[in-house]
């Protein structure tokens, strides 16, 4: 889904776009790909992927597979297989992920935690439990 | 047998001559049936429920939009509905203006309806519901003071613009695609050319002081309102260049 610039290669293919005009509040949870461009209170969780564009400003705890951030962010990011941060990013909160890419520019304040294998192994039988669960 | 229901407008004059049209195509094609027309009767569903009664299985709107949405909140609030559902299909042949309905069923214009009542090709189609009305395509209020509460969370939507609840797309050149097969709604906010968003949603309601939201171009709704979709709940008669899968 994400191209080596941190850009979007399939914006129309997300399940959920929330675009610069609008403002989010509460829990939001989605099964695909969610690209925030606007504002997010609350939590944003979703078995697929992130894209936080560099308009937006975040302030949630995000939980996804994938995310990739160019905006502002307060709060706490665990992308459990790759986080990729760009170079427009300001990031207030404790970051986890299986991988991580950093781009010279980025403004992180927190704790950087990389997650176990074995962690990553029970986090990916977790998400093929819930997807078999919603697929019935 | 089919059972053609003309609108009240059509009893204008200058309707005569396409209403002449259909009717000697539909003879053409062996299509011909019971006409009823809506300026007589008082009670649709009634009139609706006796004919599922009597062996009745196409319904054909004969009209616009506002037709078919009167035929199918006929139809679906009969009390045999639900026993006939699989069996009721229902047809449009649009007549003047209004007719988005029909342009998402892949039907232009009179001639090219009866060829596709004739081709009888059969979609399951979802029916979206909001304050007690029922809707094909989609529910638009302006965007500006509108909030949109889903599951959990909720939506404020600060610029001018437009916010397009669809069921069932009516416009090919929408950025967006919708499949009214899911069970699903697709909200829309459009706020200027590159400030798009879109999201799916079983449910949605609606907050806006200043604005109404008007289902199907016809019909205006206060808000707050809930909106809903019942799925598969339409069969129904569309052409081969219908805008859906």
């Amino acid at each position: 889904m994400f191209s080596k610039d941190n850009k979007l290669e399939k914006f129309k293919d997300a399940e959920t776009i929330i675009g610069s005009s609008i403002k989010v509040k509460g829990n939001f949870q989605g099964q695909g790909d969610i690209v925030i461009e606007g504002f997010l209170e609350g939590s944003l969780k979703t078995l697929a992927s992130v894209f936080i564009g560099n308009q937006a400003k975040i302030a949630a705890n995000i939980e996804a597979k994938d995310a990739i951030v160019n905006g502002e962010v307060h709060g706490n990011i665990k992308a459990k297989n790759y986080l990729a941060i760009g170079n427009t990013a300001k990031i207030f909160g404790d970051l986890q992920y299986g991988e991580i890419s950093i781009e010279k520019g980025a403004v992180i304040n927190g704790q950087l935690l990389m997650l176990s294998e074995d962690h990553k192994k029970n986090e990916k039988l977790k998400d093929e439990k819930i997807e078999n669960s919603v697929e019935k | 047998m089919h059972v053609y229901i003309y609108d009240d407008y059509l009893n204008n004059s200058r309707y005569n001559k396409i209403i002449n049209r259909i009717e000697i195509r539909l003879t053409d094609l062996g299509l011909n049936g019971k006409i009823i027309r809506l300026s007589g009767i008082k009670n649709i569903k009634g009139a609706i429920q006796n004919e599922i009664k009597l062996g009745s299985k196409t319904f054909i709107a004969v009209g616009n939009n506002q037709t078919v949405n009167k035929i199918i909140g006929a139809i679906i609030n009969s009390d045999i509905y639900s026993d006939f559902q699989k069996k009721t299909l229902l047809g449009i042949i649009p007549v003047g203006s209004d007719n988005s309905i029909a342009a998402s069923f892949g039907i232009k214009n009179e001639e090219e309806a009866c060829n596709i009542l004739l081709a009888r090709r059969v979609e399951e189609i979802d029916l979206g519901l909001v304050a007690g009305h029922y809707f094909l395509n989609q529910a638009v209020i302006q965007s500006s003071g509108t909030v949109l509460e889903l599951n959990g969370y909720s939506l404020e939507v600060s610029d001018r613009g437009e916010v397009k609840i669809i069921n069932l797309l009516s416009d090919k050149n929408e950025t967006i695609k919708s499949n009214p097969h899911d069970g699903l709604l697709d909200v829309f906010i459009k706020t200027g050319k590159k400030n798009e968003s879109f999201l799916k949603t079983k449910t949605i309601k609606i907050f806006n002081a200043k604005h109404k939201l008007i289902i199907d171009n016809i019909i205006e709704i206060e808000t707050p309102t809930e909106l809903s979709v019942m799925k598969n709940k339409i069969n129904a008669i569309v052409g081969k260049n219908r805008m859906f899968e």
